[in-house]
């Protein structure tokens, strides 16, 4: 990692992906300012009391609590250099077995929990004209596994949303990546982590045996957490990041299968979707 | 004969829903069709004994649910679901609040989901049925400045949209995403196109897009809404249908060039990308 110091805002850092980046960070020096429901569990996983870190509790939800988090950080450490919009939790299921709440509840930390993040520290990174920000998306947010289509809608809301931003935000000097990882192995897959509609309907066999399958996996996903967080870092630092960063060798192939599927799908209606525009 | 088909169309009171609404009577189809405002709906399409016009609002579960059943009571069954209630709308997403956010996910995202968890218990039970959910070339690429509120929405319905392909498969229903560029409704009229109630002046790039959306392309719209729709109705005739359907040169352009964007991206960052395993 390069020695310039910069200030890290990163969101459901108790845990997973987001403690490892947290972690990783701190030993490099880096001041990082890190964000849970429950503080007590991130002063805990954490483990430092060392001056760069500023460990904060917010509810993602609420826009004046994650306001509030960015005004601490700028009077912490003076800057707001990289946000990670890491917060996030898997919610399985069809759409018909998913309550309308089960739902909104998911919605509410993957999108609407980022949204509040990026409405809030933009006002900082427009003063500064510069800035990073990197959600953390899924392979799901580009190519959909069985069974999980509200992590689907939401997954692919942020990748909808991140690649707008790059393009609004780019004339102050900002840039954006939405990062899609495969499996890595964290606690994503466990109980106290995952949702999964409590309302099962026996017709979804598809829906419960992919499931069954992805919950099979905890303990054996091929990805490396620690790797991962050192593949975000290092985006961070470069001159040129890539508005779309997949990690894993399985979302790199999930990618292209589907790239593959579109390719397939446009081809079957090309005249058709072609032959729109009004007679002359 | 397949005229006997009975579609479920929602926001049909103008644009696409209501080209739709009328092509389908004029087929001969059984039509359902909901609207927040019934007397509007009534005016916009005249009456007929094949069509059922429905009061609803879509982010009221009960609401969906009525109209579902009252469609049941009166033809007997739902063959084709068409999810196109939904409207654009403009800003930063600095510009734009969490309520204003919200409201667009309610209607574009939440309404959906809630025809589709209201009808697929009878699409189930009959084995069988179709359901259309009306997205946008902005919901596969995100290149279009200014509409991250709108693409998000749009990108989400096509996430959930291959599920439901792939989840209600094996019971005989399918799901298609349509996905039109420009065409020429009233999409971008003054009083559809929801824009920021707090603009920042400092987002020069927006304000061009939202001035030439509201200003050039608004009217001058390359794609022909009957087109559209009568596309839409072939495909659910067909025998094979696709789970994407892009409708317009333009759409069909710029998803090409996305897909390529994507794979570049993919290409030059795999080093980085496939190193990450254990």
């Amino acid at each position: 990692m390069e020695n310039i110091i910069k200030t890290w805002f990163i969101t459901g850092a108790s845990k997973g992906l987001g403690l490892s980046l947290v972690k990783q960070l701190l030993a490099a020096g880096q001041n990082v300012a890190a964000t849970s429901r429950h503080l007590a569990e991130l002063v805990m996983a954490v483990g430092s009391t060392a001056d760069n870190f500023l460990p904060i509790e917010v509810d993602l939800a609420n826009e004046d609590s994650v306001g509030c988090a960015m005004h601490q950080t700028k009077k912490a450490f003076g800057s707001i250099d990289v946000v990670i919009n890491n917060a996030g939790y898997g919610i399985g299921g069809s759409i018909e077995e998913l309550t309308d709440q089960e739902t909104r509840d998911s919605f509410d930390v993957n999108v609407f929990g980022t949204l509040n993040v990026i409405r809030m520290v933009m006002p900082y990174m427009r003063y500064q004209q510069s800035g990073h920000i990197i959600n953390i998306s899924s392979i799901a947010g580009f190519a959909p596994g069985v069974g999980w289509s509200v992590y689907a809608a939401t997954k692919f809301a942020v990748e909808g949303l991140s690649t707008v931003l790059a393009e609004d935000v780019r004339e102050f000097g900002v840039k954006v990546t939405v990062v899609a990882p495969g499996a890595f192995r964290t606690s994503f897959l466990t109980p106290d982590s995952l949702t999964i509609a409590k309302n099962r309907i026996e017709d979804y066999k598809v829906v419960g045996a992919s499931l069954d399958r992805y919950l099979g996996y905890h303990g054996q996903q091929a990805g490396d957490p620690e790797k991962a967080a050192t593949a975000i870092i290092n985006v961070a630092y470069d001159e040129n990041p890539p508005l779309h960063l997949l990690l894993g060798a399985d979302a790199y192939d999930r990618a292209m299968a589907q790239l593959d599927k579109l390719e397939k799908e446009f081809r079957f209606n090309e005249e058709l979707s072609k032959s729109m525009a009004y007679s002359a | 004969m397949n005229n006997q088909k009975v579609w479920f169309v929602t926001g049909a009171s103008k644009g696409l829903g209501l080209s739709l609404v009328k092509q389908l009577l004029a087929k001969g189809y059984n039509v359902a069709a909901t609207s927040r405002n019934v007397a509007d709906l009534e005016s916009a399409v005249g009456k007929s004994e094949s069509f059922l016009p429905l009061a609803v609002n879509l982010t009221d579960e009960k609401s969906v649910n009525n109209a579902i059943s009252q469609t049941i009571s009166l033809f007997g069954k739902i063959d084709v679901v068409v999810n196109n209630a939904g409207y654009g709308m403009v800003g930063a997403l600095e510009e734009l609040s969490d309520t204003e956010a919200r409201a667009n996910f309610d209607v574009n995202v939440f309404g959906s989901l809630n025809v589709i968890r209201a009808v697929m218990p009878h699409l189930r039970g009959q084995q069988s049925g179709h359901i259309f959910n009306i997205s946008s070339i902005g919901g596969f690429t995100g290149s279009y400045p200014g509409f991250g509120i709108y693409c998000a929405t749009k990108f989400a319905v096509q996430g959930f949209t291959e599920s439901l392909a792939a989840e209600a498969k094996s019971l005989g229903i399918k799901a298609t995403i349509v996905s039109p560029g420009y065409f020429r409704t009233n999409f971008l009229a003054p009083d559809a196109l929801s824009t920021p109630k707090n603009e920042i002046a400092a987002y020069k790039t927006v304000r061009e897009v939202q001035d030439a959306h509201q200003n050039q392309i608004g009217g001058n719209q390359p794609g022909d809404p009957e087109k559209g729709v009568a596309a839409i109705i072939t495909v659910a005739e067909a025998d094979e249908a696709p789970m994407h359907l892009f409708l317009g040169q333009d759409a069909y352009d710029i998803a090409y060039q996305k897909m390529n964007d994507v794979k570049q991206d993919l290409e030059t960052w795999k080093e980085l990308t496939v190193n990450t395993g254990y």
